[in-house]
């Protein structure tokens, strides 16, 4: 197999782990314990629920939309989810039902999207802008705006649910959460999906033309719905995989959590333009963003910078890639030269 | 392989119309299978419109589409694809995110309704299916870095690949030299012996001679002919196209001999696209360019109108040497340019007629003060639409509520009114009406003759012979040669282009 | 004016009838809430109340108005506005004695600043949208986790409040009777309606907005006038965060963050064409005091807040349904018009 080194290098992954290796080294060198099992079990904690969305967000960027949506389905599916079993007192030892629970309901939103989207074309930043409000104004008003605390017991158990779990010679508790299994699972499933069925090429397809892809055969429509009731399946799971680990539901959690998301996605390598992005490259904007955000502390940089550390990250991001663009772009003059109907 | 049955694929009756303009009416044609029938027609003849209709990209107001002996309504995309319809259109609808292979592999997916996807199997699709064409490339390069050219390649291999039953190709001759149109003949053949019904649309009389057995000539959305192709010569062709007997009069008006020049063009490089060209304009003239699509003639255009990087040359205005590296530069150099496609390029279409008259150097239009004024502006508009002859009721209207000649009129007004010293038209009568056509030419004589200098890039033979002083002929982005007045014949002219 | 003038002045497809249907509309909301609400929505105290918040929200939208203009989006708003009035606030606290007195020169001094922070936030936009090329969806959304990540960064999350007494009676105050805010509001929506209608670059900013290819061609300098809406968005911004530190007394980095929402319900409602290219300073303000009467309304009527959000959300996806639906209409009308000829 041959390796074009070149185009290895300036591929947006590489970059990325550049950046990560980098990063890692300026953080670890001021403070080792950033080195240590536990903070790199943490980070990956952190990431179970962000990576889950930001699958669903690059499924969107991909097909060349954009979605805003997706923590308030995801708090919407979760928090209604916990609801329904107190109000129906379900068998709060199944941990089987509150998940499905939520899907279902994520499933539900990601349709009311779709309907928007595919049915009657409305530009996506807008819909899912509006859909946002609609879903997080609903669930406040109707299902309720109170702070549960009392989740249902397997909910709560399944938060301290550790495939590993051991105390370190220093003395602090080690621990990687069940749920690596899982989401490693869904997400190579998702990879795979992406680039082995019809279905994955499609999303690409749209995202490289609608016009061409409709041309060809494929219905736009039913993949556009497809896609957004996927999003909203991925989620509910994570909001619902959200209220357990965090033991709480809580439904004013998780708004404007977009923006990191979406920062991940991006840094990641999805165009915004549609058509390009790879799971790999999410997975490392996520593990990425995460690291920075959680060690800003060990870098002495109180957490309230955060916020500006993924604007500054993103702002460079988008710089990098813009400059490649431009690049290319202008390696690639050829007139566009169309001769009329 | 085995000849399949053979069925019959047509429409009959076809009406279809967008907004308040009738694209089609009482269509009807058929084609049987192993058969090669020319769809001809001008642009704006409602060619394909047609196709889009059996393709199933639209639907019809009314007729009935019959393919062998099922009877449609309408048609879905999909339901086009697997009755066995495919079509090569003109942007060849690819996917420039995905690679060669998978563009090429994609139709035989839908078709097949295949879920899951392996790579092996798509680049076996691919290679075999550039295969059957003669074509050999780079199959995992991303479509967005192709040339044009390859792209066709891949549309037609991608379309002739499948179990297709009837296959459209609209105008695909235009990118091809006279090596890859024979290889492409050869495909076509091949098709024929395997029962496939192909339509070749194309308005390139030689070519459709050579290659269709059978023709349909489509005028203002009407069919004005059918029949054997070897009922029909080709005079009778094109006075079917265009309504009208080929006028090649000349009509450019006479040329005040001049040693002064308003463009000279030195040696003009661009790397890969064209190289060292050199000519020049005198005040008045109006000099043709022409070559096939790809042959840099669009790009060479461009360039001088600060719109395409120039590697090395010059460019020199009345005298002074200038660098044109916009077009902003190129508007304070005097010169205009009218670009190809009018519905993209040139016009607003959702604006109105006068605020696409003023598009081009709306800061001229400042009153004294600072600030547009309507008034001034109305009255602006009034002008060119009466020095134009466009016909509108009301300057407010949307451009869309003109016909194609009108619209092109908007856009040469809107660079007139910037009184340019040169100005270059890609293409100016493309989709225009016959009588529009003569039109925008008796325009561009009576300003020669006031001393604004052309340059008219077009692959409409007859059409440079009536208006240019010269025509330049450019292949693979150099000059082949240079045509002076008196050599100016439409034979010469196309056997030079092939 | 003559009638032809008055067409080329709104010129378009249907932004004329746009207006009168929306002045329709809003007189129907008021007759409505009117009703329903006669002694708390129908009131003195409401109206006025109405009048001092409507300005701020009426600015922001007119801001997101210009850059949807030219067919983006400027989602960094609410981002500048409270970077712009936390920066005045900062000024004005810091040179105020123990007792709360400061000279009206410290004053202006700290609103030139503010309003200065909020053109440098429009200069960044202008850069990675028209310099660089970044879509204008990306390029906000990143400027606006940058710009509210600084300010949450800095203030630590904490508000300044207490403002000099002189500053908030601008806010609280009245010039001849109305309220000032809100004639500070006509006179921007009066000069940004000169702009748009009366000068060339507004006249360029609704043909880029139409076809920025063909704008190109046309040789208009489009990337400035880009660069420009996008300063113009900022400066509009940041005059609307002084405006809401002066009504409220405080400025803090978190201020306002459903605003995005709102403003841009408020621009498709009021008839600004999502895809650029259309819209009317008049339709903005008419919609700003539609939204501003279902505010108070659902207030006055016991609505909840998040009834609201709802309420907002569901305007903006129904108006581009109810947008698409007509648009098919007229299509096919016209279809049949000429089948029946």
């Amino acid at each position: 197999m041959k390796i074009n080194f070149k185009k290895l290098l300036s591929r947006n992954e590489t970059v990325l782990i550049f950046a990560i290796v980098i990063f890692a080294f300026v953080i670890g060198s001021k403070s080792p314990e950033f080195f240590t099992l536990a903070n790199l079990f943490d980070i990956l904690r952190s990431s179970f629920v962000q990576l889950l969305f930001a699958l669903g967000v690059l499924i969107v960027i991909i097909s060349g939309g954009i979605d805003v949506s997706f923590p308030i389905v995801g708090i919407f599916a979760g928090y209604t989810a916990v609801v329904i079993m107190q109000k129906f007192e379900l068998n709060g030892e199944s941990l089987l039902i509150p998940i499905v629970l939520a899907i279902v309901i994520g499933v539900l939103l990601g349709g009311f999207n779709a309907i928007a989207i595919a049915g009657f074309g409305i530009p996506t930043l807008i819909a899912t802008l509006g859909t946002a409000g609609v879903f997080r104004g609903v669930m406040l008003s109707f299902v309720g705006a109170s702070f549960i605390s009392d989740i249902p017991i397997a909910l709560d158990k399944f938060s301290t649910a550790d495939l590993i779990k051991f105390e370190s010679e220093a003395g602090t508790l080690v621990r990687l959460h069940v749920l690596v299994i899982p989401i490693a699972v869904i997400t190579v499933l998702i990879s795979l999906m992406l680039s082995r069925t019809f279905f994955g090429r499609s999303i690409y397809a749209l995202g490289g033309g609608v016009e061409s892809t409709r041309r060809l055969g494929i219905s736009v429509k039913r993949t556009q719905t497809k896609i957004y009731m996927l999003v909203g399946g991925l989620s509910g799971l994570a909001g619902i995989l959200y209220v357990s680990l965090q033991r709480k539901a809580n439904p004013y959690d998780l708004a404007g959590s977009e923006l990191d998301v979406i920062a991940a996605v991006v840094l990641g390598g999805a165009s915004i333009m549609g058509g390009y992005g790879t799971v790999f490259g999410t997975v490392l904007g996520v593990l990425f963003i995460n690291m920075i955000k959680n060690n800003l502390v060990l870098l002495g940089v109180s957490s309230s910078w955060q916020r500006a550390a993924v604007g500054v990250l993103l702002v460079i991001g988008i710089t990098i890639q813009a400059i490649s663009e431009n690049r290319k772009n202008r390696q690639r003059r050829s007139a566009t030269e169309t001769e009329g109907e | 392989m085995i000849k399949t049955e053979t069925a019959q694929y047509s429409v009959e009756q076809i009406v279809k119309s967008f907004g308040g303009a009738r694209a089609l009416s009482n269509v009807s044609m058929s084609v049987e299978s192993g058969e090669v029938h020319c769809l001809a027609g001008e642009n704006g003849s409602g060619k394909s419109t047609l196709i889009k209709i059996m393709s199933g990209v639209h639907a019809p107001d009314s007729g009935i589409i019959r393919l062998a002996e099922k009877e449609f309504t309408h048609l879905s995309p999909r339901e086009a694809v697997q009755e066995g319809i495919q079509v090569i259109f003109q942007d060849f609808s690819l996917l420039p995110n995905l690679s060669v292979a998978e563009n090429i592999a994609l139709p035989t997916r839908i078709f097949n309704n295949t879920k899951f996807i392996s790579k092996k199997e798509t680049r076996n699709i691919a290679i075999e299916a550039l295969e059957l064409i003669g074509v050999d490339m780079d199959i995992t390069a991303p479509v967005a870095d192709i040339s044009i050219a390859s792209k066709q390649l891949i549309a037609i291999a991608r379309a002739t690949n499948l179990g297709v039953k009837m296959l459209f190709m609209d105008e695909p001759t235009t990118a091809l030299t006279r090596k890859e149109i024979n290889r492409l003949f050869q495909v076509v053949d091949q098709l024929k012996k395997r029962g496939v019904a192909t339509v070749f649309v194309s308005h390139k009389i030689d070519e459709i001679q050579e290659i269709c057995s059978t023709i349909t000539v489509l005028r203002n959305g009407e069919v004005v002919a059918d029949g054997l192709m070897k009922d029909f010569g080709a005079k009778e062709i094109s006075k079917a196209m265009t309504g009208q007997d080929i006028s090649t009069t000349r009509i450019a008006p006479m040329l005040k001999k001049t040693n002064k020049q308003v463009l000279e063009v030195k040696k003009l490089t661009s790397t890969h696209t064209f190289d060292e060209i050199s000519f020049s304009v005198a005040p008045g003239e109006i000099l043709g360019i022409t070559g096939l699509l790809g042959s840099g003639r669009t790009e060479l255009a461009e360039a001088i109108f600060g719109k395409y990087p120039v590697d090395s040359g010059e460019i020199v205005i009345n005298g002074q040497s200038v660098e044109l590296n916009s077009s902003t530069a190129a508007l304070e150099a005097g010169i205009g340019y009218v670009p190809p496609d009018r519905l993209t390029q040139g016009l607003f279409l959702e604006q109105s007629i006068l605020r696409n008259l003023v598009a081009v150097g709306v800061d001229s239009y400042k009153s004294k003060l600072g600030m547009l004024s309507p008034k001034k502006l109305i009255e602006v508009g009034s002008r060119w639409i009466s020095d134009l002859s466009i016909k509108t009721k009301n300057s407010a209207n949307p451009v869309t509520s003109l016909s194609g000649g009108n619209q092109q009129r908007v856009v040469l007004a809107k660079w007139f009114a910037m009184k340019p010293r040169l100005m270059i038209l890609n293409g100016p009568t493309v989709g225009v009406d016959v009588g529009s056509k003569r039109e925008i030419l008796e325009i561009i004589k009576v300003r020669a003759s006031e001393g604004m200098s052309f340059v008219v890039v077009s692959d409409d033979i007859p059409e440079l012979i009536q208006i240019c002083h010269r025509v330049l002929v450019i292949k693979n982005g150099r000059i082949s040669r240079e045509f002076e007045e008196s050599e100016l014949k439409d034979s010469l002219l196309y056997k030079e282009l092939n | 004016m003559s009638n032809s003038l008055q067409r080329f002045t709104t010129s378009g497809l249907l932004s004329d009838r746009k207006v009168t249907q929306l002045m329709g509309f809003t007189v129907l909301t008021f007759v409505v809430f009117s009703y329903f609400s006669s002694d708390i929505f129908f009131s003195r105290e409401n109206f006025q109340s109405m009048a001092y918040q409507v300005p701020e929200v009426a600015i922001l939208s007119i801001a997101v108005m210009l850059s949807m203009l030219t067919g983006g989006i400027d989602l960094s708003i609410v981002g500048i506005s409270n970077a712009a009035a936390l920066m005045a606030a900062y000024i004005m606290t810091q040179n105020m004695t123990d007792e709360g007195k400061i000279s009206n020169t410290w004053i202006l001094i700290a609103c030139l600043l503010g309003i200065s922070l909020g053109l440098a936030c429009g200069v960044i936009n202008a850069v990675l949208i028209s310099i660089l090329n970044v879509t204008p969806i990306l390029a906000t959304l990143a400027t606006m986790t940058l710009f509210n990540g600084i300010a949450i960064g800095i203030t630590n999350g904490e508000s300044i409040s207490s403002l000099p007494e002189q500053f908030v009676r601008i806010g609280n105050g009245t010039f001849f009777g109305i309220p000032t805010p809100f004639v500070l509001m006509i006179m921007i929506a009066i000069v940004v309606g000169f702009i748009i209608n009366r000068t060339s670059l507004g006249l360029k900013v609704f043909l880029i907005g139409t076809n920025r290819k063909a704008a190109q061609y046309s040789v208009m300098g489009d990337r400035k006038v880009i660069a420009w809406t996008y300063i113009l968005s900022g400066f509009l911004s940041s005059l609307a965060g002084l405006i809401i530190a002066s009504r409220t007394s405080a400025a803090s980095p978190d201020f306002g963050n459903s605003y995005i929402l709102l403003a841009i319900v408020i621009v498709v409602l009021g008839g600004v064409n999502p895809m650029g290219g259309f819209g009317t300073v008049t339709g903005v303000i008419l919609a700003t005091i539609v939204l501003q009467m279902v505010a108070s309304g659902f207030n006055a009527l016991r609505f909840s807040q998040f009834l609201y959000l709802a309420a907002q959300g569901g305007v903006l996806v129904l108006v581009m349904m109810l947008n698409v639906v007509l648009e098919r209409i007229r299509v096919s009308k016209s279809i049949n018009k000429s089948l029946g000829s």
